[in-house]
């Protein structure tokens, strides 16, 4: 034990001189916590109608099979937030958590940049202010995730603009949690676990909100049996944050091909994608469903 | 899950290690996670000294945001396009084969994957003259056939000769093996083979459901796990070295009866395009048994499900131009 009388001292004194330093920092903090961050509850009103929209500390989940228009969406609710107020954006912040390196940042450009056009006088110069409020960081494993959380901490700090966190994927990691967990279920979910748990606390403290997809790994075996896919198979912290989710599935498109050496227009037909909402805000559950296809601008109703 | 060992970072020795791991503090994340101040008090250390000491193993931890405008910059600069040399596939593929993304084919035997495999890499090594990694798990290539497709090319030995040199073949036959060679082609590999030759511009893995799926099934997740870890190895390999990433996988049937690519629902959110080949089943067809259809199910570029049918002979189609088995495309881009 290093305790002697004179390293006391010394101790006491810096502990007070931290002490100081901390109630400063602390109360920076606090101002950045109370500045109001922006709201983002019409940040789609096809999608969330009325005030059904995310207010400041919700989460959305956006769960789906693969090809069903998650990362569409996404990327349409990205560009809606970065965009200028006049083309139609929110002008927010925005930081992209990729896990599993998807996302396409030539696709999203290009939609950034059919939006752009609409607006008079925009240019390379409009476009770079939309990509500079995007920050972007990867993460290859769960506890990687963990500490860049930690780290963003700091980030959401000293920008008060940062209104919203995308997390693409939320379930990357869910396979070879689970393989390192062993046989016990807590195990397995610890890592993705201590992330949600700090996901709540800078949510309650910074009032952002935050919007996630998440794979689903189970396809429905028979049609109209689809509730066991569509139950979510993340760990329990993380179910509770979520307060809206969104189900994305595509419509079958009906096999009317004749099978003839058809090129390009006859079979380039409209994919019409399904988004099945559900939102567990103010204790009622509420629930609706919204339809959109996807055009060379992004998506449209 | 990084344990904290001593001389990780200034401060970090072997004392102040002892008493964190008293208070149940082994690894980073427990230390990222924990009230610096009451674990400062409890191992009698300084709070300035542990909350430096966090900030240290954080920044070294952590991964650091980038701005959307200089991604998109590093982007612009860094990704190519290769064409795959048939004009067809390259239709369906919005022109070729992207670097930094794992674009998948499957098709059940005898469709044809392993003779686009070897049309793709006969093509960019030697018209555009950059080199690939062929990872081979079926044990299906052979010399002798990329020979054959090259001397359809060109007549110069020597020529053929460069060209099969910057084909860099790997022949493996178990997940551990793949996993491990893909590792060390991340630790210096890749620039191993890119000596003498153009840089490597594709990996093509022919077939990765073939080391994959004998592990799948039943209640163990090792199989998913080890599949997961492949995906994100070859992920990582195409993104930092901007490569293009060439996978086959096998078909199985759906529930309704129809033909769906392998390894499952957790697989098919990992290649950003996917494309399925089939045999061409059509009268017209019996004369030209290596006509093939391939459809397109998977892509963020172009709308799902077109078609398009090509011949599998194109890759060895002599420049001379006779027997009359090129079906599609008359210009030769």
């Amino acid at each position: 034990m290093k305790s002697d009388p004179g390293r006391k001292r010394a101790h006491t004194i810096v502990t007070s001189t931290i002490a100081r330093h901390v109630t400063v920092c602390a109360s920076c903090q606090l101002l950045a916590r109370l500045e109001a961050r922006r709201c983002l509850k019409d940040i789609e009103p096809r999608l969330f109608p009325e005030d059904r929209g995310p207010d400041q500390g919700a989460v959305v989940e956006l769960f789906g099979l693969e090809g069903t228009g998650k990362t569409e969406l996404l990327y349409h609710l990205l560009c809606r937030c970065v965009l200028p107020e006049a083309a139609g954006g929110l002008e927010v912040d925005v930081v992209f958590v990729d896990t599993d390196y998807s996302l396409d940042m030539l696709h999203l450009v290009s939609i950034l940049d059919s939006k752009l056009t609409l607006l008079a006088g925009a240019d390379e110069a409009a476009l770079r202010s939309c990509l500079s409020r995007l920050l972007f960081v990867h993460c290859y494993s769960s506890s990687q995730l963990l500490l860049t959380l930690h780290f963003l901490e700091t980030t959401l700090s000293s920008r008060p603009a940062l209104a919203l966190i995308l997390i693409d994927s939320i379930s990357a990691f869910y396979w070879v949690d689970r393989c390192e967990g062993g046989a016990s279920y807590t195990k397995q979910e610890e890592k993705l676990s201590r992330c949600a748990e700090l996901l709540g606390r800078l949510l309650r403290d910074y009032r952002i909100t935050v919007f996630a997809t998440c794979h689903a790994i189970r396809r429905p075996g028979v049609p109209s049996s689809s509730s066991d896919s569509e139950r979510s198979y993340l760990c329990r912290s993380w179910q509770r944050l979520v307060t809206h989710r969104l189900l994305c599935s595509r419509q079958e498109p009906g096999n009317n091909m004749a099978a003839e050496g058809g090129h390009d227009q006859e079979q380039r037909r409209q994919q019409i994608f399904t988004v099945h909402c559900t939102t567990f805000s103010s204790r009622v559950k509420v629930s609706w469903s919204s339809f959109f296809c996807v055009t060379e601008a992004g998506f449209s109703e | 899950m990084v344990v904290l060992r001593e001389g990780m970072c200034p401060g970090l020795d072997e004392d102040l290690l002892r008493d964190l791991r008293a208070a149940d503090i082994k690894t980073v994340e427990d230390l990222v996670s924990s009230d610096i101040e009451g674990l400062a008090q409890k191992c009698s250390v300084s709070y300035k000294a542990l909350f430096a000491i966090r900030r240290v193993l954080l920044a070294q931890h952590t991964a650091f945001p980038v701005s959307g405008a200089d991604l998109y910059e590093e982007l612009l600069s860094s990704t190519a396009i290769l064409s795959t040399g048939n004009p067809s596939l390259d239709k369906l593929l919005d022109s070729g084969l992207y670097t930094g993304e794992i674009t998948e084919l499957s098709g059940g035997p005898g469709s044809g994957k392993s003779q686009v495999c070897f049309g793709v890499a006969v093509h960019i090594s030697y018209q555009l003259k950059q080199s690939v990694i062929y990872i081979d798990t079926t044990g299906g290539l052979a010399a002798s056939r990329l020979l054959q497709m090259l001397q359809a090319e060109t007549s110069n030995t020597e020529e053929q000769m460069e060209a099969l040199q910057r084909i860099h073949v790997f022949r493996l036959f178990d997940v551990y093996a793949l996993l491990d060679c893909l590792y060390s082609l991340r630790s210096g590999g890749l620039q191993q083979a890119s000596v003498g030759g153009g840089s490597v511009k594709a990996v093509i893995v022919d077939s990765v459901s073939a080391v994959i799926s004998p592990l799948l099934g039943g209640k163990q997740n090792e199989g998913m796990s080890l599949m997961i870890q492949v995906a994100g190895a070859l992920k990582t390999m195409a993104k930092d070295f901007n490569v293009a990433a060439l996978v086959t996988n096998h078909v199985t049937r759906s529930g309704s009866g129809e033909v769906q690519p392998g390894l499952g629902v957790s697989w098919s959110h990992i290649p950003r395009t996917r494309i399925l080949l089939e045999r061409v089943e059509k009268a017209a067809a019996v004369s030209q048994p290596s006509l093939r259809s391939a459809k397109l199910i998977k892509s963020s570029r172009q709308p799902c499900h077109i078609k398009e049918e090509f011949d599998l002979q194109w890759w060895s189609r002599s420049e001379k131009g006779s027997s009359g088995k090129r079906k599609l495309g008359e210009t030769d881009s």
